[in-house]
């Protein structure tokens, strides 16, 4: 258990460093960001990210393996735990948290204390009242490491064995999904506005086709909306600003394509890269005046820099002696993130079973009443709960007070 | 409605501005009638404070959990019921005394962030946000209560036997007792919003754990009270071991609350 507290603590400490110190960013920018022996230490000991190290694996298969061995090796304890519980005998060796002598009505008393109808026994002749609630409470913890067991393994399997692409793209186009060989073709792609402008709702109509073309199926997606498609579950993750770029070279139609934000147009035959950078419409400008705006960059790979940012303004060009450049039809693309994950349910199992287990644990507390007539004819009653102690030393005796009052 | 909500929530905190008066006078007079007009006032303020909670939801057409002040007047909701619920029923009057300054200073927190009611993105327009967002202010409001009785118990050792305190606070058995029970309620309405939270991340981005900062630092807070449960039932710490791990815990609880927003940005740095 001991060893098992310091897995959890490294645990903790791990997520620390994960949580503080950005993840999955190159050597270069934590040399940038980090003296260089802080940055070699962030490096060689995987701290950029941490999640993923091979130290943290260990760990986290380090604690399954001590939770394992931990919960079988406690099971014959819980086991004589449980049948003590139910026996009398057993109970009556512990210590009480509260003792009432004196008392008149025990069965009464038991039902007010929910303990239910006691059992009548008897021990060295003397008449017993027995009852033990609860008892599945004492299952709690194991029920708890069971399912942490089963969300980690449901975790761990779902991470390494699960297919995760991001297709995106505009209405009309036909993208792959990743190596897979499937096919998803977007149909229509709308964005619905707020009074306020605030997007509402981002809404995909796609088909997804398999590698053969023998199966397809279609599916409306919107943000917390998922849909299934031919086994992939698939979730509109987020869109973007894409552009129609026209190049013209001496007043010619050289090339033309429709670019997503983030994209570039690689000018044939030339050094020349086009990326573009985004759109915003409406964009405010110094002097109180609104336009829309095309951001793009162009590099140039002979020179292995980049030319220039530049803005565009509405349908307006840019223009040299050589090149016009021109951006037009804003248009917003689709993202939309594609997943089999088939231990999902595993991960599920695991959270569910956990809650169970907590809720058996913290809120089913064993407790036992036990009532010894004594030779006047009146009883002592004894409480035993391993948990609740105090509290229930407290209900017991306001209850013996309440049911003395009624009398 | 947006603008009832508003005079609600003036006169909610106002309200537990008294109590905390109250409270302060019942300790400096020793009268108990003091602590009781003191809950008394607090739960006023805590049904004025559910209306203007209600006023907002309706004012915005949704769920008003979703920005800085809202969770923080809801966090401030959730300390207030749990308080309140603690006072009542295992009465424990004293409990108000520790807990009303903080219930202020996050109200006070919450009036502090900009009231606006905006538009919401289409991630954050989802029931399982709902869910996600409603247990965690019982969460943070149980947590906030363990705090309170953790270092209630801190304090109680240097109480006089027979002395005002004394007489007003329970047992240390007790408070070790409430403190668990309030620890108990908090991590299982902490498990919840961490479960619903993923569900609403599965549904949204496709990714159920992303180990984005609030996450990783919900999940740390959910270890440490884990670890608590674990001294208490195998190491028998209980008293003064289990009250400064409760302090802990809540310490946890904050910096996933402000400091995760604030120094680490995320998925959620929106919230
Ligand atoms: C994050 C992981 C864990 C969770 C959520 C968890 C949860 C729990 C819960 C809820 C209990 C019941 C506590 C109570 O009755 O008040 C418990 C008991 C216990 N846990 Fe864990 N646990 C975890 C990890 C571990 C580890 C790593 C060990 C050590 C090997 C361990 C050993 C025990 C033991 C020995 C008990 C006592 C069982 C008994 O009552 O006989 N747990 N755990």
């Amino acid at each position: 258990m001991r060893f098992g507290m310091l897995l959890l603590g490294l645990v903790c400490v791990a997520c620390v460093l994960g949580s503080a110190l950005p993840q999955g960013k190159t050597l270069e920018w934590y040399l940038e960001h980090y003296s260089p022996r802080k940055a070699a230490l962030i490096y060689g000991l995987n701290l950029s990210d941490v999640f993923h190290s091979t130290w943290f694996l260990i760990l986290t298969a380090v604690l399954c393996c001590n939770l394992v061995l931990c919960t079988l090796l406690h099971l014959p304890g819980l086991l004589r735990r449980m049948r003590d519980a139910a026996d009398s005998d057993a109970v009556a060796k512990a210590r009480p948290v509260a003792t009432l002598t004196g008392v008149t009505q025990p069965d009464q008393l038991f039902e007010r204390l929910h303990m239910g109808r006691p059992k009548a026994l008897e021990a060295d002749g003397r008449q017993v009242r027995f009852a033990s609630r609860n008892r599945l409470g004492l299952w709690g913890g194991t029920v708890c490491h069971l399912g942490i067991l089963l969300l980690i393994l449901g975790y761990v399997l779902g991470q390494t064995t699960k297919l995760e692409y991001t297709v995106y793209g505009l209405p009309g186009q036909t993208k792959p999904v990743g190596d897979t060989g499937y096919t998803l073709t977007i149909d229509d792609f709308q964005m619905g506005l707020q009074d306020s402008g605030t997007p509402d709702q981002f809404t995909s109509r796609v088909t997804i086709h398999n590698p053969s073309g023998s199966a397809s199926e279609r599916a409306e997606i919107s943000v917390n909306h998922p849909g299934s498609l031919l086994g992939f579950s698939a979730t509109q993750n987020s869109m973007g600003n894409a552009a129609k770029l026209t190049v013209l070279v001496h007043g010619e139609l050289y090339q033309e394509t429709v670019l997503c934000q983030g994209e570039y147009l690689q000018l044939a035959n030339t050094p020349l890269a086009i990326f573009f950078d985004g759109y915003e419409a409406d964009a405010p400008f110094d002097d109180g005046s609104v336009h829309d705006v095309y951001d793009y960059t162009i590099y140039d790979s002979s020179s292995g820099r980049s030319a220039s940012d530049y803005q565009l303004e509405g349908e307006a060009a840019m223009t040299t002696s050589v090149y016009e450049i021109r951006f037009s039809e804003p248009q917003h693309y689709t993202l939309l993130q594609l997943k089999k994950d088939r231990f999902l349910w595993l991960a599920m199992l695991g959270a569910l079973t956990v809650l169970v287990g907590l809720i058996l644990a913290l809120y089913l507390q064993p407790k036992q009443l036990r009532a010894l007539e004594e030779p006047d004819g009146t009883w002592t009653l004894y409480a035993y709960s391993r948990k609740g102690g105090a509290l229930f030393a407290d209900q017991v005796k306001k209850q013996a007070a309440d049911s003395r009052q009624s009398d | 409605m947006l603008q009832a909500e508003n005079v609600l929530f003036t006169i909610t905190m106002l309200l537990y501005f008294a109590a905390m008066i109250l409270y302060f006078l019942f300790v400096v007079s020793k009268k108990d009638k003091l602590a009781a007009v003191a809950s008394l006032v607090q739960a006023v303020g805590l049904v004025l404070h559910t209306g203007a909670l209600i006023c907002r939801g309706i004012g915005a057409g949704r769920l008003p959990l979703t920005n800085y002040y809202e969770f923080a007047t809801g966090f401030a909701w959730g300390l207030s019921l749990v308080s309140l619920v603690f006072i009542r029923k295992y009465r424990f009057p004293m409990l108000g005394v520790f807990a009303a300054p903080l219930i202020f200073l996050i109200i006070g927190y919450a009036a502090m962030q900009n009231r606006e009611v905006k538009d919401l993105m289409p991630a954050l327009r989802s029931n399982w946000l709902g869910f996600h967002v409603s247990t965690v202010i019982v969460a943070y409001g149980s947590f906030g209560v363990s705090f309170v009785l953790g270092a209630v118990f801190l304090l109680r050792e240097r109480m006089k036997d027979g002395s005002f305190w004394d007489k007003h606070i329970p047992s240390r058995e007790k408070l070790d007792l409430l403190a668990y029970r309030s620890v108990s309620l908090g991590l299982l309405f902490l498990s919840f919003t961490i479960i619903t939270g993923a569900i609403w991340a599965e549904r949204a981005w496709g990714s159920y754990w992303s180990w984005d900062p609030k996450e990783t630092w919900s999940l740390i807070t959910w270890i440490t009270y884990t670890m608590y449960l674990h001294f208490r039932v195998t190491r028998g710490w209980h008293g003064k071991q289990a009250a400064v791990f409760a302090v802990v815990g809540f310490i946890c609880v904050m910096f996933t609350y402000i400091g995760v927003n604030t120094l680490l940005p995320g998925l959620h740095s929106y919230a």
